[in-house]
């Protein structure tokens, strides 16, 4: 299986590739010029240094083939096959609820905030995992700009709502709108990160485009896609999937290998392109920067 | 043609799937999670054989009188390609995702329902694959019969397994069961010839 590392190196280096080609635009000064003058397409950021783990990236190809995108489709293949379904124009994202300002938001005021590339990785709930560079800000930035109230305790985010044109939304496979939510001091976090990007290049509509939410230290499904309003509410919101189902879903979702899924062990996980499992890390890796915010919590309750 | 070469040919035509992902796993070809692939179509051709299977019967009722391969020998083929995928199956389960640890996967069998559906689905194929032979069917006789009944519920868990493991969208499971339901209802009746 000689073959499947080669593989595995190229995007690696394709990505210190494209790392050294932004060196060599940072040091011919254009990274200081002002936002006009790139394409409008173009994303406009500066890699994190805080946030580069010594991982293997996982290689693009697969990140944007594979994913769980329910409203595009259930099967893995489906999200990318049916992307265009997805309409992504004018997007808005309205934040209301308990908070001083409820605004709405559109993507250029979003992309004025300045955004930087964050290598994260990333455990999905059904035991595969992928380690990629996101582009984004954190989530806090946008928060404080509507002052939320002391009565802001949970954050909710509902993604897009499009029957006519999302194919999964034509059955009621999850209750429509995807809901997700967090507590308020998770959704600060300085790890919870509002993606715009993927691997150099604004987010494509698998992925969740325009605009999607991580949360590295929570299985994958808690990172709701094509987000369109967020709301500061007082009470724990219920997800789509604790909706469905309870007893395997729970509000906190935090990537814990001692804590099972119903049907399937979280002991071990599945990196993508390896035929092999790899042992899964306590809040995926990031224990020591989320662990206090559940001191004292039992995990296997709140799971 | 004589009928061991036709036999070889059918033979070879029901391995198809499987020597297509043996040849895409030489070729590093099976996508973002390899092992989901290997697992995923390994099961899905199991219940495909098995529900082919159980289609021999009224299929004959309804259509052809005379086969190219007599019908027993074709719905042997066919049972005989459900176990040997239900195999492949297992041994994927096993070695990539138990990492070929026994005790792991006794504890996954012994904690997860539709884990133990399923090693029973497999575990009652065993004796059917045995006794598919000629001389085993004469040595036994009435109870050959009675033996490979087993086919229904075998089917039946195989399709309960697949069903207990989606995560939300039940469509190709309910898909399976309604396909098994209309071959046991056609069991029911003396269907009519129509060609």
């Amino acid at each position: 299986m000689s073959h499947l590392k080669e593989s595995d190196i190229t995007p690696q280096e394709w990505f210190l590739n494209r790392r050294q080609l932004l060196r060599t635009i940072g040091a011919a000064g254009l990274l200081s010029t002002p936002l006009n003058a790139f394409a409008d397409s173009s994303l406009r950021f500066q890699p994190n240094p805080q946030y580069r783990p010594d991982l293997k990236l996982t290689d693009a190809e697969h990140a944007l083939h594979y994913n769980n995108f329910y409203e595009l489709g259930t099967d893995k293949s489906d999200p990318y096959r049916n992307a265009d379904r997805l309409i992504t124009d004018n997007w808005q994202v309205r934040i209301e609820g308990e908070c001083a300002k409820p605004q709405t938001f559109d993507m250029d005021d979003l992309l004025a905030i300045e955004q930087e590339e964050r290598i994260y990785r990333f455990r999905c709930v059904e035991g595969w995992s992928m380690v990629v560079p996101w582009i984004g800000f954190p989530l806090s930035k946008l928060l404080n700009k509507v002052e939320p109230t002391s009565k802001a305790k949970y954050v909710e985010f509902i993604s897009i709502l499009d029957r006519k044109n999302l194919p999964g939304q034509r059955f009621n496979i999850l209750d429509w709108p995807y809901r997700e939510g967090l507590r308020i001091d998770e959704a600060m976090h300085p790890l919870t990160l509002m993606a715009t990007g993927l691997y150099g290049e604004a987010l494509q509509n698998q992925s969740g485009a325009p605009l999607r939410l991580i949360v590295p230290w929570k299985y994958g499904f808690k990172s709701s896609k094509s987000i369109v309003t967020i709301r500061l509410v007082e009470k724990q919101p219920i997800s789509s999937w604790m909706q469905a189902t309870p007893s395997e879903y729970g509000f906190y979702s935090n990537v814990n290998p001692q804590v099972p899924h119903r049907r399937w062990s979280q002991a071990k996980e599945r990196p993508l392109g390896s035929f092999f499992k790899k042992k899964t890390l306590m809040f995926n890796g990031y224990a020591d920067e989320v662990a206090s915010l559940y001191s004292g919590m039992d995990l296997r309750r709140y799971f | 043609m004589p009928l061991a070469a036709k036999l070889f040919i059918f033979s070879l035509v029901c391995a198809l799937p499987g020597i297509d992902l043996g040849w895409k796993l030489l070729q590093d070809n099976l996508g973002a999670n390899p092992v989901e692939t290997l697992e995923h179509t390994t099961g899905d051709w199991t219940i495909y054989f098995l529900l082919l299977t159980l289609s021999i019967s009224p299929v004959q009722q309804l259509f052809v009188p005379k086969w190219p391969i007599p019908m027993h020998l074709i719905r042997r083929i066919l049972g005989l390609s459900a176990f040997v995928y239900a195999l492949l199956h297992l041994a994927v389960y096993f070695i990539f995702d138990m990492g070929l640890d026994i005790d792991a996967a006794v504890e996954d069998i012994a904690t997860r329902p539709f884990i133990m559906i399923g090693m029973t689905a497999l575990t009652l194929l065993i004796p059917l694959a045995i006794t598919s032979t000629q001389g085993w069917q004469k040595r036994l006789k009435r109870r050959w019969q009675q033996l490979h009944k087993l086919i229904y519920p075998i089917t039946f868990l195989g399709i309960l397994h697949y069903a207990l493991l989606v995560k939300a969208d039940l469509f190709m499971p309910l898909l399976y069961l309604l396909l098994f339901g209309i071959l046991m209802l056609l069991r029911q009746f003396k269907l009519p010839r129509l060609r």
